[in-house]
């Protein structure tokens, strides 16, 4: 019995990893299509989004039901609670992906503000932070974590520059407004996926030593 | 959770059947008005421990203790310790429920009158009470001069816990209390374990994890006569410290 608990302990890990890369593209290719206004990459995330709501019911339900058979203890529960609230923090990442295409598609007419300020560099952070708490996750180590408020506070002060040298543009050139206050959108939402992944990795790390931490 | 005073400490217990060891120096505190469970896996020495806090390991004669085990601050192994009284002081509930094969109003009135209570209308309060604090009144106070063993499984174990009650114990043991009962007669049990707790300091031995950690607030966990690990309940179970802790309470074991 314990050997089938353990193993479809392991599938519901690997679930949720499969999750967690699918969130992870989502937010990179919308990055993506918003950089070469690309309409068909936009078009590929905004179709992922049923995906993701199936993954996040289908492994909460795996969740319940191997508390309710097994009644898990001690790192399998925790290993379970970490899981339960990864996918809540993987779903509100892909739909910020989601959420950047949507605005992409009111403003691919405009012209293009060159260089994206921070978004390209933020969005690489954001996406190695993601990778690191699936990794963390995945391995059942924290090593992959340690430097994850590091990169946050990076991800925080590209937000302000972004959000300052937007301002100024719009400022210098009434016509970019929409744009770029479409940019400030899109780099608060790789903001807050920053502070989801910190969230993911204060999970994994409970998870793993049984300690609880909190990033700042 | 807040500190209360130890009502059994034990210094070093060492315990021997004929040349095999049983415990292997314990050391632990239980505290008052708490309920302190032990697990392990079988033979690893719990039943053997709870025993040791009555003297019931006595009635085996090649059992050898060595180490101290005090109840509120006295040695209970001393020579000038006398076990009628610690049996009074620590009452016990078994695995089956053994009922004596008389009434259910005798049953919980014999140890009162054995320790010399004869006046009916004492014996009367201490039964009703017994068997209220049990949560078995209500089911049996029409019918208290029946035979104990008419009653349903769970109703005896319950009425055991009457009549250890009705000698005014100050630690209950309990040595797999539910391990016969089904689901239902579990949670009563259960939920009584929760209010026995207020007035009582409760040991129990169980088999079932779940159980332990729902119903206590310590938890012990015990390893070929050694006491791996103790600790509060919910740190056991969510967060072991020792691996061997880890490994029995997710399934890992052997």
């Amino acid at each position: 019995m314990v050997e089938k608990f353990h193993l479809e302990l392991d599938m519901m890990k690997e679930h949720t990893l499969e999750m967690g890369f699918l969130s992870r593209t989502m937010l990179k290719i919308a990055v993506r299509a918003l950089k070469n206004r690309d309409l068909e990459c936009a078009a590929w995330v905004l179709n992922r989004r049923e995906d993701l709501t199936r993954w996040d019911d289908s492994i909460e339900e795996e969740a319940l039901r191997l508390m309710a058979l097994y009644q898990p203890m001690a790192s399998d529960l925790r290993t379970i609670a970490c899981t339960l609230k990864m996918i809540t923090y993987l779903t509100r990442i892909g739909i910020y992906g989601r959420d950047i295409v949507v605005g992409l598609n009111k403003v691919s007419e405009m012209p293009p503000v060159p260089g994206l300020f921070s978004i390209p560099r933020m969005t690489e952070i954001v996406t190695s932070m993601v990778e690191a708490g699936l990794k963390a996750y995945a391995t059942d180590s924290i090593s992959p974590i340690e430097s994850i408020g590091k990169r946050d506070d990076e991800v925080d002060a590209l937000f302000f520059s972004t959000f300052q040298e937007c301002i100024a543009a719009m400022t210098g050139d009434p016509e970019k407004i929409p744009i770029c206050t479409n940019y400030i959108l899109v780099a608060r939402y790789l903001e807050r996926c920053g502070d989801h992944a910190c969230k993911m990795a204060e999970k994994v790390h409970y998870m793993v030593t049984g300690e609880r931490i909190t990033i700042e | 959770m807040e500190k209360r005073p130890s009502i059994i400490t034990t210094k070093n217990l060492n315990l021997w059947y004929a040349e095999k060891q049983a415990l292997a120096d314990i050391t632990m505190d239980v505290e008052r008005n708490r309920v302190t469970a032990l697990i392990g896996p079988s033979g690893c020495g719990k039943s053997t421990l709870i025993r040791v806090f009555n003297r019931m390991n006595d009635l085996i004669d090649t059992c050898r203790v060595e180490g101290s085990v005090l109840i509120d601050g006295e040695d209970i192994y001393s020579p000038s310790a006398d076990v009628v009284t610690i049996r009074k002081r620590v009452g016990m509930v078994f695995q089956k429920p053994n009922p004596f094969p008389k009434s259910i109003y005798d049953n919980v009135a014999y140890g009162p009158r054995i320790h010399g209570i004869t006046e009916k209308k004492e014996l009367d309060r201490i039964v009703e009470e017994s068997l209220h604090n049990a949560a078995l009144w209500n089911e049996v106070k029409d019918r208290l001069h029946d035979p104990a063993t008419g009653l349903s499984g769970g109703q005896q174990q319950r009425l055991c816990i009457a009549r250890c009650l009705a000698v005014e114990p100050e630690i209950i043991l309990m040595d797999e209390p539910c391990s016969a009962l089904d689901p239902i007669a579990t949670a009563k049990i259960e939920n009584l374990i929760d209010i026995l707790k207020r007035s009582y300091t409760v040991v129990i031995v169980t088999h079932n994890m779940q159980q332990a950690a729902r119903v206590s607030d310590f938890t012990g966990f015990m390893y070929l006569g050694k006491l791996i690990e103790f600790g509060e309940t919910t740190q056991i179970f969510e967060n072991p410290r020792e691996e061997l802790t880890a490994n029995y309470v997710t399934g890992r074991f052997g």
